[in-house]
């Protein structure tokens, strides 16, 4: 069956600000160049060109955009100067705001104006409805559930997960809809036997474990034989961080709700410094801000091809884990300073604000990636299972 | 030409000839197979031979030299070279009597290389005699050779170009240039042929119409050009430097004739565009159009405004190869079309760089410095999808009101995808132009492929076998406007080397017949293929006469002569019977079986 070709790709392409594909005269230096490409999953040729033909599906839910690290050898070594790894990086920003289907991730995206006015409405709305829930400022202490009552937070919390688990859950639809019918894989393929059991939980935890949580591939394989980075600026090591750091402070602020919930400690107790899950919680902050920061000034000082194109897109997200952690630091630091620091009531008032946009935001924004990503690794660690049974070593 | 009759006075007898004889190792390739000294041996005592000598290369520059001295030196009357084929070397020898002041027809070629050394190198002592026997032979052929002599025509310095194309008109300006008066006739009403159609065409964007009309201007403004429109040529007579031409002038109401005289004649009459079958890629169907209707739209549309039968079109897609490299007939490759389509694009680019561009193509042939316009087109945004020629691209309506191109794309995993679009573009080749009758009055060669054939493709490449009969253009061969022009002034380059010097000498080396022999059967005037022979009143009553001008010696009228009429100078009947008889007394040795 033929497919039809979508005639406004590349122009859609371009508000993402894909760099010129029609440099690319197919000659596949940057696939045989690239450390990640593999028989299992070829790119980034195959992709410029499904841009160049106008396959809108095909690129948009394809493993391979989110096998790719960018780590940028294809750009250097690519003889027409396509920029193969921005184009990627454009397709992924590209696929984010396709598969979303309320138009927020496109107007972030391509729309700088309205994206701005989207972006700020929602903090707004956050800070304002916390503001007027908020009760009274205790000026013995710094109580900060006594100003917004936690039972208000968590379960605006719990709304925004709901809702966007719902956007995932329609998002990867799609998604693993298209990578199942091209690599063909279906239910009975993925759960019909006990050998099919057994591939599908070897995929998962490459997926998951080795790959998302491990970064091997990441840390081992994608990158120039000189990186241009020192290591501790090095891609993957900040990623590393920024990403256990995240899981840390999300880990710590789950165990104080079953804490609460368990009433081994209400939330809002005072706790020494080295309470157990307050240092988990200080540990993964500073982690995640040291990797934050570094992603920052990388991407001013554009020092690899990753970080050469920025686009609003990379920005806000970035600049919404930065000031998530950065206000979480100085409420701790508030904490600890002598005499309560009233003003730190307002600093939480905008933490929690901004908390809570970068989780509604999952799916329009970058951060949409940690659902992409783990699926289409899944999808390419099920080729690699299956085609290692072919090949017995 | 020197008559046979008074030659043969001076000729000494076969046996008192002075005949050098020369076997050629050629490095080996004859000697490790045949025994040249053997041979040299056997010839020297040959009557008639005064020297028989082996040489290692016979046309390297000193052995012509040698054989130079020798022949002035034994004051030889005739020269046998036992070497390779006469197609490589027989012209080089009888350039080499030529210099010693020895005359050219009295040498024979022997080819001892190919028909022996080469056919028998397990049996030496076979393929000795064998050589023995075939230089004899030469040897009895140059023995009674006669001293021909060139035939000298005088030429007129006017030479007639049919086709008022591109090729044609630059022609015929190279013509009166290099001083030779040209005749131009066109069939149609106007001047410039297909170019005089076209806006800007590649390479440098000039206009087909603007260069046209430039041309057309210089030829207004010289008196040594004569054009004729709304005109044919008709009939044909005479030979090479004096060709009496017939031209039919088609004029309201009645037609006029009219005789011109050239010496030569190019015959540039062009091509004709490939027309699709009803329904080959969707022809016929609204918004399917061949490249030149195309190019006409294009060239007639202003910025932005490109649209078909009132509609925009927004998107298209070129189908390459429609009409060439097809199995089964036009089977060659059109060779401009890739970059003509090519070069359309970049102009549809530039009325809208918006329209969105597919190049559907088996392989892009832009070749040369056109590889540069291929790059360009691609970089502003045409896409090229690559097919098989086994699985072509299929034209149909879609439900969207769009045509639907579907392609299997070699370069997306040979996947196969359709392309909705406005227009399709079916990028048409070149084919022959039919020219039945003007074909069968200049008896053109005409090819397999119905294009006209040259002597050379590379070495005499405008010329025919018919003397005084050029081509240039893409009635030989598809090609581009600057290769058309090449090839026109090539033509008139080969006009000026056949005209100019006022005379040309033709080979002697042709047929003859004795009126006193021929009973006027009239069998020879049909077997003639160049139409050379003819009735002629002799001592009254009907002969056959050749026309030494026009023969071209291939002897085809000889065997079919119930009287024994017709000689073939420097292949007569004499000649060939002596070779035979030498060749017949050779004693052939006791064959050895094969290892």
């Amino acid at each position: 069956m033929a497919t039809m070709v979508d005639l406004n790709l590349i122009t859609d392409l371009q508000k993402f600000g894909a760099p010129d594909v029609n440099a690319c005269y197919s000659c596949g230096n940057c696939t045989a160049i690239c450390p990640l490409a593999d028989n299992d999953a070829t790119f980034p040729r195959r992709f410029i060109r499904l841009a160049q033909v106008g396959l809108t599906d095909e690129l948009v839910t394809s493993k391979e955009l989110w096998t790719c690290y960018q780590c940028g050898m294809c750009t250097s070594r690519c003889p027409q100067e396509a920029d193969p790894a921005e184009f990627m990086a454009t397709a992924r920003r590209f696929a984010i705001a396709k598969l979303d289907k309320t138009g927020i991730a496109r107007a972030l995206s391509t729309k700088p104006v309205l994206g701005s006015v989207i972006v700020i409405a929602a903090m707004l709305f956050f800070a304002l409805f916390f503001a007027s829930v908020r009760e009274q400022e205790t000026r013995a202490r710094l109580a900060f559930f006594d100003f917004i009552p936690y039972h208000w937070i968590h379960l605006v919390g719990l709304i925004l997960m709901g809702v966007v688990a719902l956007f995932a859950v329609i998002n990867l639809v799609f998604m693993i809809r298209g990578i199942a019918k091209r690599d063909q894989v279906s239910a009975k393929s993925l759960f019909g036997s006990k050998a099919a059991w057994g591939r599908t939980f070897r995929a998962l935890w490459y997926s998951i474990g080795v790959e998302s949580l491990g970064q091997k591939r990441f840390r081992e394989d994608c990158a120039d034989d000189e990186p241009a980075e020192p290591l501790y600026r090095r891609r993957w090591l900040i990623h590393f961080l920024t990403l256990w750091g995240f899981i840390g402070l999300f880990v710590a602020t789950t165990l104080n709700y079953v804490l609460d919930m368990a009433g081994v400690k209400p939330t809002g107790t005072a706790v020494p410094l080295w309470y157990p899950i307050r240092l988990l919680g200080t540990v993964a902050g500073l982690a995640l801000m040291y990797g934050v920061s570094w992603f920052m000034i990388n991407r001013r000082q554009q020092v690899s091809s990753a970080a050469k194109h920025s686009s609003p897109a990379d920005w806000l997200f970035l600049w919404l884990l930065m000031l998530t952690g950065l206000t979480g630091f100085v409420i701790e630091v508030a904490l600890y300073l002598p005499g309560p620091q009233i003003w730190a009531y307002w600093v939480f008032l905008v933490h929690v604000a901004i908390a809570m946009e970068l989780v509604l935001f999952l799916p329009f924004t970058k951060f949409a990636h940690v659902m992409y990503r783990p699926v289409s690794l899944f999808f390419y660690g099920l080729a690699k299972d299956e085609h290692r049974e072919l090949q017995p070593v | 030409m020197s008559k046979d009759a008074a030659a043969k006075p001076d000729k000494p007898a076969p046996e008192d000839r002075r005949i050098g004889v020369f076997i050629c190792h050629c490095g080996g390739n004859i000697s490790d197979y045949v025994d040249v000294n053997a041979v040299r041996e056997a010839l020297a005592d040959e009557p008639g031979v005064v020297v028989s000598e082996t040489t290692v290369f016979a046309c390297s520059d000193g052995t012509q030299h040698d054989m130079i001295d020798a022949i002035r030196a034994e004051k030889l009357d005739g020269l046998v070279v036992a070497s390779c084929s006469p197609k490589l070397h027989q012209v080089t020898f009888r350039n080499v009597a030529s210099r010693a002041d020895l005359n050219p027809y009295t040498y024979t070629q022997v080819n001892v290389r190919e028909q022996a050394s080469w056919a028998h190198p397990h049996d030496k002592a076979g393929a000795t005699e064998k050589v023995i026997g075939l230089v004899r032979a030469g040897v009895a052929k140059s023995r009674l050779s006669d001293p021909l002599q060139a035939l000298r025509v005088q030429t007129l310095p006017r030479t007639l170009v049919i086709g008022g194309g591109i090729a044609g008109l630059r022609a015929a300006i190279g013509l009166a240039e290099i001083g030779i008066e040209a005749i131009l006739v066109e069939r149609s009403d106007h001047l410039g042929g297909w170019v005089g159609g076209f806006g800007a065409m590649f390479p440098n964007d000039d206009s087909g119409r603007d260069q046209v009309a430039s041309l057309v201007e210089q030829i207004t403004q010289r008196r040594d050009i004569t054009v004729y429109t709304n005109a044919e040529v008709t009939g044909k007579a005479g030979s090479f430097g004096n060709y009496e031409m017939e031209v039919t002038l088609h004029r309201e109401g009645s037609d006029k004739t009219l005789q011109v005289d050239v010496g030569a004649i190019i015959v540039a009459t062009g091509f004709d565009s490939y027309d699709p079958a009803s329904g080959e890629y969707g022809y016929g169907m609204d918004g399917v159009v061949t490249l030149p209707q195309f190019k006409e739209l294009v060239d007639s549309s202003a910025a932005g405004e490109l649209s078909y039968q009132g509609r925009p079109v927004r998107s298209l897609a070129y189908i390459y190869c429609v009409g060439s490299r097809q199995r089964g007939g036009n089977e060659h490759c059109s060779k401009y079309c890739c970059t003509s389509a090519i070069h359309t694009s970049l102009l549809v680019n530039n009325l809208d760089p918006a329209i969105r561009q597919f190049h559907v193509y088996r392989d892009v042939r832009a070749y040369g410095k056109y590889e540069l316009l291929y790059n360009e087109s691609r970089e502003g945004g045409s896409t090229y999808l690559k097919f098989d020629a086994d699985t072509p691209p299929e034209v149909a309506k879609l439900d969207s009101g769009a045509l639907g191109v579907t392609v299997t794309d070699l370069l997306t995993q040979s996947q196969e995808v359709t392309l909705p679009v406005d227009l399709v573009v079916l990028v048409t080749g070149m084919v022959p132009r039919e020219n039945t009758s003007l074909v069968e009055l200049l008896k053109v060669p005409v090819g397999t492929d119905g294009f006209f054939n040259e002597i050379h493709p590379k070495l005499r490449p405008v010329e025919t076998v018919v003397d005084g009969l050029l081509i240039a253009g893409c009635c030989q061969s598809p090609r581009t406007v600057g290769e058309s022009v090449s090839a026109g002034l090539a033509a008139v380059a080969q006009s000026a080397a056949l005209l100019k010097k006022g005379y040309a000498d033709l080979d002697p080396l042709v047929a003859r017949i004795d009126p006193d022999k021929c009973i006027s059967s009239g069998e020879c005037l049909t077997v003639c293929p160049y139409g050379s022979i003819t009735s002629i009143e002799w001592d009254g009553r009907m002969a056959a006469s050749i026309d030494p001008a026009t023969c071209k010696g291939c002897g085809g009228c000889v065997p079919v002569c119930g009287s024994d009429a017709i000689e073939l100078l420097g292949y007569t009947d004499e000649q060939m019977l002596a070779a035979i008889e030498e060749m017949v007394i050779t004693e052939v040795p006791d064959k050895e079986p094969v290892a």
